[in-house]
């Protein structure tokens, strides 16, 4: 058995993220104690009509959250108890809602600085309802075996180490939230543990005092003992005591109280809790509540170190007259254990995952990121540049200086070709009608395919095939003809022997300047002679060309469509850009500009 | 509790009907001379000047002067402005008007657990101190109000007759709604003497305001005062700074003198260190607290301003098993700044004593451990050891 809340109660979390985390810390516990969780729903009107997601074992629920107790309370009608996260300027009004809610019995309320009238307000309320107003700045409420509220209690391995899965001798009241978990464990090492702990808040006019909670746990025959935790301040102490004293109880009753080192501070000084506060006329001293629990008969140990040993003895009595019987321990093995994370499992050893992907040239794991196991950083500061970076990501290896010097000149040549060309085009076209870069940037790139700076890799794989099968020219443009058609990389718009691209001429030239072995570009410059011949504009074009350079390089054919792409994207983001700066209106195109060869105008004959 | 200074609580008690002398809060005698040329008062009554700071023992002080005329008053407040106490300097003075009068009364309206007392005494000053059985209270229940019958009861109960009956059972009424609708949590004028037209003024005021509900009174300009009978330090201040800006709570506050400088988690368990301390004859150098998962920054600030005390021999690290605050984050700031003071050479000579458990114990702990091989003294200690016995054990190696 326990008090305040048990196996029947059912939780509306009033609040939000605070009130979340309070939920799936209650998750926890229902874990272990292999119960479904016991929060039905959250009020939050900022959130209301989502939901909140609490894992509860190894499972994910959704919560509801509404925009008040009266919907959430008639829609999970089981709701019984209230728990408050709301700020302190708008927890008054929250707390009043819920107990005003006819299904609702205890509400407990963890914020912290409430004006004492509202707290006052809503003790007295809840006393004329006949209802419970636990805290404010109250930790929760936690029973051994049955119901945590709250957070009381601490992390799952804490639960666990306290026993908090299975019921004790042991009532605990405090004012302290730390404090309460620390008895909770003292009750678990000296002891058999608790049957209920609660916090009732550090506030000088808590909304339920010590004396309501040890009538109930007078009326709880699980609760041999209990055990309060007092502070100076107040009269609450001094109230246990005269409870106490007033005749005989069923309870034990242990208690320690806090701010002896008043005596000896310079006048004034006061620390702790906002109710642990001298009374005005010097009432309310840690000895004065000390001396009156100790009056009334309650075991008063000297010091906070002292109250375990206290337990253990008070313990060891009801064991010898057969009150109590001992709770054997669980072994490690019984012991309840949160389902671990995957990874988890995978930083201990012992879980082996499938991956989804492979990744063969980079590694963001680290502080920064490494390509092909290089750090980026140290890359920049040993002085590479791009296109090593091109060469490493996209061919996996550390191209040369000269390399680098020809992959640089292909991308300056090839960065931009003007407003008129297809990809630029429609960037401009896309920038006009208000689309954003990366939207407008990519139409235009959708743009490049085989008419337009996407013929790259088409070239270097047909000039490669003519190598690597000893073709010579004619048996290439034949082979071509016969099972392709043009020849990819050949061929230009307008662009011809006599008005030749400055591009191509501009890279061939460098290249050919180098010690270097190009098979492939003297291969393309063959075939040129032979498609120029036939028709003027055949010639090599900017495509053929890159193409045969990279291939020469050792670039691999699926990768040299990319060289244009990449040059072209610096081109379209310039012109997007170039929109956006003059503010460009929505173009269309004029009529004259197409040639309207649809029928004419004409009568729809009627449906039939 | 959120104590106010004598201007603003004077303020406070005329917005809710009552009489006090006049009176004006001046920071230089210029400024009172300037007033002086619009109110006639400050040139034809009797003034009294006191330091308007949060002090004790201001008569005894000197900052107190009565009797005074305009001239005298200036002289008055010149003298006292600029003065130094301890590390407070007065940098404000109420001038206010004498009111003659013979008799001296006392009403005040106090917090109770189930409402509020309302409490009057036809003595006033010192006199109502030592016979403090001839104060009678009436109690109020939170949320109701005195009746008239019930104050002017009260009145006849503390020895009024006459006129002065239904006099203080309306100034009690006032002060009640003051009380009330101001979310007060002491007012006490004392005294209250009855001016030569036989109305009841309100002569001098403490009023401690329930500080948690600045947000519902938008007429609240003025700064609370230190609650300690004297300023708060630089130290201090810092660490409030930093307290109203973050999530939890850290707090501190200096004692000159001691040596045992206490660094706990937990608003509970800190007082049961500070006692331990005191148990055991030791002298403590501070209070402080960190609680509510604080983040490490703040608890860093508050760490460094513990390192800073002068003369310590001891830091006690102390924290019972906490609920949500990460025990390593935390570590993490108060690591931070141990290291930072041990760099300055402020941590020559000093133990540092752990204990705590919580979220992420194992780790916080592990990592406090570690400085032993940085070259600190400094013992650590799990759940398995009671809360403060670490206080027992610091205080035993001598």
């Amino acid at each position: 058995m326990s008090i305040l809340a048990t196996k029947e109660t059912h939780v509306v979390i009033q609040g939000g993220v605070a009130g979340v985390n309070a939920a799936r810390r209650m998750g926890e516990f229902r874990h272990m104690i292999q119960q479904p969780l016991n929060v039905s729903a959250f009020v939050y009107p900022p959130d209301a009509g989502k939901t909140n997601e609490v894992v509860c074992g190894n499972r994910l629920l959704t919560i509801p959250v509404y925009k008040t107790v009266a919907e959430a309370t008639a829609n999970h009608p089981e709701i019984n108890t209230s728990l408050v996260y709301i700020g302190a300027d708008r927890a008054y009004a929250g707390a009043k809602e819920a107990l005003d809610n006819s299904g609702i019995q205890v509400v407990s309320m963890i914020t912290e600085g409430l004006p004492e009238k509202d707290s006052k307000l809503l003790g007295a309320h809840a006393r004329k309802l006949g209802k419970v107003f636990n805290g404010p700045s109250s930790i929760g409420v936690m029973s051994a075996g049955e119901c945590r509220l709250g957070v009381i209690g601490g992390a799952f391995d804490n639960l666990v180490a306290c026993k908090l899965y299975r019921p004790g001798s042991f009532g605990v009241i405090t004012k302290s939230g730390g404090l309460s978990n620390e008895i909770i464990w003292i009750c678990s090492q000296f002891a058999d543990g608790i049957t209920t702990a609660i916090g009732i808040g550090g506030d000088a006019y808590p909304g339920t005092d010590y004396v309501t909670y040890l009538e109930m746990f007078e009326n709880d025959p699980q609760t041999k003992a209990v055990v309060i935790v007092g502070e100076m301040g107040g009269d609450l102490e001094e109230r246990a005591a005269e409870w106490y004293g007033a005749k005989k109880r069923r309870v034990k009753l242990l208690s320690v109280v806090s701010g002896f080192c008043q005596e000896s501070l310079p006048k004034g000084m006061k620390f702790g809790h906002a109710g642990a506060k001298e009374g005005l006329q010097g009432e309310g001293s840690a000895r004065a509540k000390s001396e009156a629990l100790k009056k009334a008969g309650a075991i008063v140990p000297e010091t906070f170190g002292a109250l375990g040993p206290a337990i253990k003895q008070t313990y060891e009595e009801f064991v010898k007259s057969g009150e109590v019987k001992p709770i054997p321990d669980l072994s490690e093995a019984e012991q309840p254990k949160l389902p671990r994370t995957v990874e988890q499992g995978m930083k201990d050893g012992d879980i082996l995952v499938a991956p989804l992907i492979k990744s063969t040239i980079s590694d963001d794991r680290g502080d920064e990121p490494l390509y092909e196991g290089y750090p980026a950083s140290e890359l920049i500061n040993k002085g590479y540049d791009i296109p090593h970076i091109i060469g490493l990501l996209w061919d996996k290896r550390l191209v040369s200086k000269q390399e680098a010097e020809i992959i640089r000149r292909i991308i300056i040549l090839s960065a931009d070709h003007g407003p008129c060309v297809s990809g630029a085009l429609t960037t401009i076209i896309g920038a006009c009608a208000g689309i954003g870069l990366s939207q407008a940037v990519a139409a235009g790139l959708i743009m490049i395919g085989p008419r337009f700076g996407g013929a790259v890799t088409d070239a270097g794989r047909y000039f490669s095939y003519a190598i690597d099968n000893n073709m010579s020219v004619d048996e290439f443009l034949s082979h071509m003809k016969k099972n392709v058609g043009p020849v990819p990389g050949i061929g230009h718009r307008v662009k011809s022997l006599r008005n030749p691209d400055k591009r191509v001429k501009e890279l061939v030239g460098y290249v050919k300047s180098l010690d270097l072995a190009t098979p492939h570009l003297d291969f393309a410059l063959e075939v040129e002679k032979i498609t120029a011949a036939k028709k003027d504009n055949l010639i090599l074009n900017v495509d053929g060309t890159m193409a045969a350079v990279l291939v020469d390089l050792g670039f691999p054919v699926d990768s040299l469509n990319g060289f244009f792409v990449l040059a072209r994207t610096i081109g379209l983001i310039g012109h997007w850009a170039d929109q956006k700066r003059q503010g460009s209106r929505l173009i269309r195109l004029f009529n004259y500009l197409v040639n309207y060869a649809a029928p004419a105008r004409r009568e729809v004959p009627p449906l039939k | 509790m959120a104590k106010v200074l004598e201007g603003p609580g004077m303020g406070l008690l005329k917005k809710w009907g009552l009489q006090t002398p006049n009176y004006a809060v001046v920071g230089s005698s210029e400024e009172l001379e300037q007033l002086a040329q619009a109110n006639d008062w400050l040139n034809k009554s009797s003034l009294v000047v006191k330091a308007h700071e949060a002090l004790g023992s201001r008569f005894k002080l000197g900052l107190v002067k009565v009797g005074l005329d305009l001239k005298g008053a200036k002289a008055a407040a010149k003298e006292m402005l600029g003065r130094t106490v301890g590390t407070l300097t007065i940098r404000e003075v109420i001038v206010s008007e004498a009111v003659d009068h013979s008799e001296e009364y006392y009403v005040a309206v106090k917090s109770t657990r189930d409402g509020a007392d309302v409490m009057v005494a036809n003595c006033g000053g010192v006199e109502v101190e030592s016979n403090w059985d001839r104060v009678k209270r009436c109690s109020v229940v939170v949320g109701d109000a005195p009746s008239d019958a019930a104050l002017e009861g009260l009145a006849k109960e503390a020895g009024f007759s006459g006129d002065l009956i239904p006099k203080v059972a309306d100034f009690a009424r006032k002060l009640f709604l003051c009380f009330d609708n101001e979310d007060g949590q002491y007012l006490e004028i004392n005294p209250v003497v009855q001016n030569a037209a036989g109305e009841l003024v309100a002569l001098d005021a403490v009023t401690l305001l329930d500080g948690d509900a600045k947000f519902r009174h938008p007429d609240w300009t003025f700064p609370f005062a230190a609650e300690f009978g004297r300023a708060y330090t630089e130290n201090e201040e810092e660490v409030m700074a930093v307290d109203s800006k973050v999530k939890g709570s850290v707090k501190l506050i200096e004692i000159p003198g001691g040596d045992t400088a206490m660094l706990p988690a937990g608003g509970g368990a800190s007082v049961y260190y500070s006692d331990a301390v005191v148990a055991r004859g030791g002298k403590l150098a501070n209070y402080a607290e960190y609680s509510g998962d604080p983040p490490d920054w703040a608890v860093e600030v508050l760490t460094d301003k513990v390192c800073s005390l002068p003369g310590i021999k001891n830091i006690i690290v102390g924290g019972a098993i906490a609920n949500f605050t990460d025990v390593k984050k935390t570590f993490g700031g108060i690591i931070n700044a141990f290291r930072k003071a041990k760099a300055a050479g402020k941590l020559d000579g000093v133990r540092i004593w752990v204990r705590r458990g919580g979220p992420n114990e194992k780790q916080g702990l592990a990592a406090m451990n570690a400085l032993k091989d940085e070259g600190f003294e400094i013992e650590v200690f799990d759940r398995r050891t009671p809360l403060t016995d670490i206080v027992d054990m610091a205080l035993a190696k001598k």
